[in-house]
């Protein structure tokens, strides 16, 4: 009850802000540019359409993600509004959550939208969508989780500006992690390969959440890695959370 | 209190999300490794996009090229070699190694011969002062192809550049001999053999030299014993007979004074020693 | 009743680190009070004394390295105590992308439902009725003072802190301020008031505890702490000649035909008057001065 009325707040903050909006209407311009950008190529525009067209939704989900959650507690502490909020019964826990689920909110009716936007411009071309595509948008909403709650980390210690470039480096980071493993075959065996396992392990691994590939060429999706991903996206989640609230529960306000 | 929870729920997590990924990484995902190539735009393009930094971007073009291109899983992953290199190419011109390595991938992973001289000559296009690519070319045109005029062509280019070693001459020379032009072999060789101190090189040039004239030799005297076989229906007892019956001026000896060894019953002619082995 | 202890602070310490090195700063040094059901308290002291650091440690915003504090008995961080307590931050911010009326609703979640007022009362209580639709981005300073207020009596609160509640003020808005709270105190609510300027303890408080550089160096009865003999008495007269009257005491100033005069002797005053009236003299103004609150917290920095 109490996280809902802060989620709702944060949302109310959220679709009053114009950068929400004004990312919007770059991820439309970006949408419609796939259009453009298909009429280019020799060949398969389908293609380059929902190449095009799925990068900029998963990529603009990820700006709205990064710039709104890196203000979300720091703003509340900059302008001081947490000093009533928090002297109301509500607890720091449920103050965090509310802020996450807030946000989850708002990306989540702005992933909607990006995404009818996308539907249109491939119906009005080829009419042809597949139930892959949505599975391909929810998984991007598993990754903007994520990317939210580690936003939501670093607003709880770090300016906005910070946070934003940490939070950015998790993305690539994320996406880049497979690269390790492609060190890790080439390493002799040892105690260098065994840390360099761990932190590859520990490391998120973003590309259980890409299936742009196989919405793109409908290829076949192995059933289990749906399970899998999703168990995966909602534990990582849940320990930036965790850890959040570790950083966040006796921070002082000064 | 409290705090312990949230780390123990912290190491749970971290556990849980381990072993998950740990899982995910065993499940095979259908990949279309080389569907992205396409969307590369030419160097020239990337140069621009590089915002200053194309050369840091043609290392790291040049480092997933070399991973992408030994990615066996990839059957048609040659298809876009040079597109890959001439991007390399376009980014950073003077990179050398790139040049080298997509010709080599070129030729002992694609077997595709005329995209290493594409890939080479790009090289030499961009870097006039490097011998090295037209020697490699050559180098691949005599290995490969067999394909000594190609060859002496390549090693005349890398030759004729301020800076070429010596060896660049030698494997002119070499080619010349195995097209059979004996006399300008020797030439070369003998101006080779002049124009240097080393005395490897002198002993290099010393058998090439020695070879090639045993080879004009022999020529001679297998000329000579077929005119003989042609008028008397078999080879000669002794090769004396040549000149007695004058079909040879004399009979020549080897660069060290040698007589040429000769076989009666196939009429071949053969030097004592091995030139390699003098 | 009246006597359980509402708020109850003991010893009280806490320092923050400054700087990169980290070195301690001591803000608090050990802070015990307590606040009794349906006083009006002050919490006294110079700025940077520590006044709003206690504050937040009693609100949670911040964590005490040691002691204790409760509210009616809970640990004040429960969300038993918060449920009883109101706060006014001394500048308030709020967010400034809702209305008045959606801000306030948006508070009122955080209690336990029926038991917060009606936003419409409350909005026509501190007098902004008229902007409950209205972005706290276009609200002025003294609106959103009153906003400040409006949620701090949301749950009608047990316990009232107030952090400089007419600090910012023009007349008006502080008697205004200055009513709600002693209405509080009728209705039998307590009212914890932190403040510099003197003169608004002085009027309403019961009770204060004076703070400097983080240490309590006196509390009590406002009547124990400021003793109520007369230390002089000042007269205004006309229409006689001051010479006649200067071996009761001394003319301070003269302006027109009026002259003010000040009398250590308090008995002498009715000799004074006396002799006024014989000569037909006129008194204007008769006011005793007795010993004020500021005269003993300027002597008591300066003690420290």
């Amino acid at each position: 009850m109490k996280i809902r009325a802060v989620a709702f707040n944060t949302f109310k903050e959220a679709i009053r802000d114009r950068v929400l909006y004004l990312l919007l209407f770059f991820a439309a311009a970006s949408l419609i540019f796939s259009r453009i950008l298909a009429l280019l190529t020799v060949g398969d525009k389908t293609k380059i359409i929902m190449d095009a067209g799925l990068a900029s939704i998963s990529l603009f989900g990820v700006l709205m993600a990064i710039l709104m959650g890196t203000g979300l507690v720091y703003k509340e502490i900059d302008k001081k509004t947490v000093y009533t909020l928090l002297s109301k019964p509500i607890n720091r826990l449920q103050f965090l959550l509310g802020k996450f689920f807030g946000l989850m909110t708002t990306l989540f009716i702005m992933l909607g939208v990006m995404s009818l936007i996308f539907i249109i411009i491939l119906l009005l071309h080829s009419g042809q969508i597949t139930w892959k595509f949505f599975v391909s948008i929810a998984f991007i909403y598993l990754e903007l989780g994520l990317i939210t709650s580690v936003a939501l980390l670093f607003s709880c210690f770090s300016t906005p500006i910070l946070s934003s470039i940490f939070s950015l480096s998790f993305y690539l980071i994320g996406h880049l992690s497979w690269g390790i493993e492609t060190l890790i075959k080439k390493m002799k065996p040892g105690v260098t390969k065994f840390l360099t396992q761990v932190v590859y392990t520990l490391l998120p691994d973003l590309e259980n959440f890409n299936f742009k590939t196989e919405v793109v060429h409908n290829l076949p999706i192995p059933p289990k890695i749906f399970l899998f991903s999703f168990f995966y996206g909602i534990i990582y989640t849940f320990f930036i959370l965790v850890l959040s609230m570790l950083v966040f529960r006796r921070r002082d306000f000064i | 209190m409290r705090k312990q929870i949230l780390i123990g729920l912290l190491i749970i997590s971290c556990g849980l999300f381990m072993g998950l990924k740990l899982i995910t990484d065993q499940i095979p995902r259908e990949k279309v490794p080389g569907a992205s190539i396409i969307y590369i735009p030419s160097g020239k393009y990337l140069k621009y996009a590089s915002f200053g930094y194309s050369t840091l971007l043609a290392d790291l073009v040049y480092i997933w090229s070399i991973q992408y291109f030994s990615n066996t899983s990839v059957p048609e992953r040659f298809q876009y070699l040079t597109h890959v290199y001439s991007i390399i190419s376009e980014l950073d011109p003077q990179y050398l190694d790139p040049y080298q390595v997509g010709a080599l991938i070129a030729i002992y992973d694609a077997r595709e011969f005329d995209t290493a001289m594409e890939i080479l000559s790009q090289g030499l296009k961009k870097n006039p002062e490097q011998w090295i690519f037209p020697w490699q070319a050559g180098h691949y045109a005599q290995m490969i192809l067999k394909d000594y005029e190609l060859a002496k062509k390549y090693y005349k280019k890398a030759m004729e550049i301020p800076g070429a070693p010596p060896i660049t001459k030698r494997l002119y020379s070499n080619a010349i001999y195995e097209l059979g032009d004996y006399e300008t072999a020797w030439k070369n060789w003998l101006e080779i053999y002049k124009n240097t101190d080393d005395e490897r090189v002198k002993k290099i040039a010393s058998n090439h030299l020695y070879r090639t004239k045993a080879a004009m030799d022999i020529q001679k005297i297998k000329h000579a014993l077929k005119k003989y076989k042609d008028k008397f229906g078999q080879f000669p007892e002794k090769l004396d007979s040549l000149v007695s019956q004058g079909f040879l001026d004399g009979i020549p000896q080897d660069l060290d004074g040698q007589d040429y060894v000769y076989d009666r019953e196939t009429g071949e002619i053969t030097t004592a020693v091995i030139p390699w082995k003098r | 009743m009246s006597e359980a202890k509402v708020l109850e602070i003991k010893d009280l310490h806490k320092s923050f680190k400054s700087g990169f090195l980290g070195k301690k700063i001591k803000i608090l040094k050990g802070i015990s009070l307590e606040v009794k059901q349906g006083e009006i308290f002050g919490y006294l002291g110079p700025n940077g004394a520590g006044k709003t650091s206690t504050l937040k440690c009693i609100l949670g915003l911040i964590f005490p390295d040691k002691g204790r504090i409760n509210i009616f008995g809970f640990d004040h961080l429960s969300t038993k105590a918060k449920q009883k307590i109101g706060f006014l931050p001394e500048n308030p911010y709020f967010y400034d992308y809702l209305t008045a009326s959606e801000f306030l609703n948006f508070y009122s979640q955080l209690f336990q439902k029926q038991k917060t007022e009606n936003i419409d009362d409350l909005l026509k209580l501190v007098g902004i009725e008229k902007s409950g639709n209205t972005q706290l981005r276009k609200f002025s300073k003294g609106m959103l003072q009153r906003l400040a207020l409006a949620q701090t009596l949301l749950n009608d609160p047990e316990l009232v802190l107030l952090d400089e509640p007419l600090g910012g003020l023009d007349p008006i808005g502080r008697k205004e301020i200055r009513d709600i709270i002693l209405k509080l105190k009728q209705k039998g609510k307590t009212v914890f008031l932190s403040s510099h300027i003197l003169q608004d303890i002085e009027m309403i408080c019961d009770r204060v505890a004076v703070l400097v550089n983080g240490e309590v160096i006196n509390q009590g009865r406002l009547e124990d702490l400021v003793s109520q003999e007369i230390l002089f008495t000042e007269m205004t007269v006309s229409q006689i000649n001051p010479r006649e009257l200067e071996k009761f005491g001394k003319t301070l100033t003269q302006y027109g035909n009026r002259s003010l005069i000040k009398i250590y002797d308090p008995d002498k005053v009715q000799e004074i008057l006396q002799i006024i009236d014989e000569k037909k003299g006129k008194v204007h103004s008769l006011v005793p001065r007795t010993q004020t609150l500021e005269d003993i917290f300027v002597g008591m920095v300066k003690q420290k």
